[in-house]
């Protein structure tokens, strides 16, 4: 079994496109077809600003469409800042 | 568990603002979901996945990361969980920065000569693929030590990786103090109520005499929920 994430971004789209389509269909995800796809989105992963170093300047609006920064979103010690895919899928 | 700590939570995806208004409807969400449309955000933080082909409607979305910012912006901790379906649970966050576990979380105590530890999740719940905290509170009697070969580990197929810290580099080890360590669930797993097999092993010793080295099995209960869980508010 190789789970070496592949190169080519059409390779994992392959992946991905089956993976997605399994699921879709109610159809069982082996194992293996699963950690292919876990490798391929994962491949050269980036985690971002390192601990200890401060994060982007940002501005987004909410889903009331309020202007959003870390100064009206944190708490007094902090704030938890998530990153997903989508809520639509 | 993260409120109650003064920490808000904020969710960021490339969604539209009408999408994400009509999901926090729809599930009851009651932080703020932020609308990345072109993923500008998501690129100045990095994090642009860039194995999605343009052509995957998946294209624009970040690697999965958490982060706790101090309210000045520093990055206090990251959370990245390889399974981007699945994160660290809230209350896992809570005990590893506010030493609070879950009230109906599970806990043993065992205790062996002079040695008492209590062990707990963070949490009485979890997901497939996700991952949760557990905690160690040890104490030594007075005149008596364990070493820095104290560990605990978990020999259960519904985890796939786990740690766990003892406290500075220090090799023995006296009086009170706490260990924390952490566990990622398999994913698929079943559903339902289970309990994760673990062992605590160590070798406690006094002024005077050492006893054999130890293990002691333990059973900790969790629930864990299936794979699809958000429901829609009615």
């Amino acid at each position: 079994m190789n789970h070496e994430p592949p190169n080519d971004l059409e390779e994992k789209a392959a992946i991905m496109r089956e993976f997605l389509r399994r699921r879709a269909a109610g159809e069982p995800v082996s194992d293996e077809l699963y950690a292919q796809h876990v490798n391929a989105t994962n491949d050269r992963y980036a985690t971002g600003p390192a601990t200890g170093q401060r994060i982007p300047d940002f501005a987004l609006p909410d889903q009331s469409g309020a202007l959003r920064s870390l100064g009206n979103l944190t708490g007094p010690n902090g704030l938890l800042l998530v990153f997903h895919r989508s809520a639509d899928w | 568990m993260l409120e109650q700590n003064g920490v808000r939570m904020a969710a960021v995806s490339y969604d539209s603002r009408e999408i994400l208004q009509a999901f926090a409807e729809k599930y009851g969400i009651g932080f703020p979901l932020l609308s990345d449309r072109d993923s500008a955000v998501i690129r100045s933080f990095g994090i642009f996945n860039t194995n999605i082909a343009p052509a995957l409607r998946a294209w624009g979305v970040p690697h999965p990361v958490d982060y706790l910012v101090a309210p000045d912006g520093t990055v206090t901790r990251k959370y990245f969980v390889p399974n981007y379906q699945h994160r660290v649970t809230a209350s896992t966050i809570a005990l590893r920065e506010f030493g609070n576990a879950g009230q109906d979380a599970a806990a043993v105590t065992l205790r062996s000569g002079a040695l008492t530890v209590e062990i707990g999740l963070a949490a009485a719940e979890a997901f497939a693929g996700q991952e949760i905290g557990f905690f160690a509170r040890f104490r030594v009697e007075p005149g008596w030590h364990v070493y820095s070969s104290t560990a605990i580990t978990f020999d259960d197929p519904k985890i796939v990786r786990q740690s766990f810290e003892l406290p500075g580099d220090s090799a023995l080890l006296g009086g009170s103090f706490q260990c924390l360590g952490s566990l990622l669930l398999k994913f698929p797993v079943d559903a339902g109520r289970t309990a994760l097999s673990g062992k605590l092993s160590f070798q406690q010793c006094g002024n005077t005499v050492c006893e054999p080295p130890e293990t002691i099995p333990f059973k900790l209960p969790l629930t864990v929920e299936p794979f699809l869980v958000a429901t829609p508010k009615k």
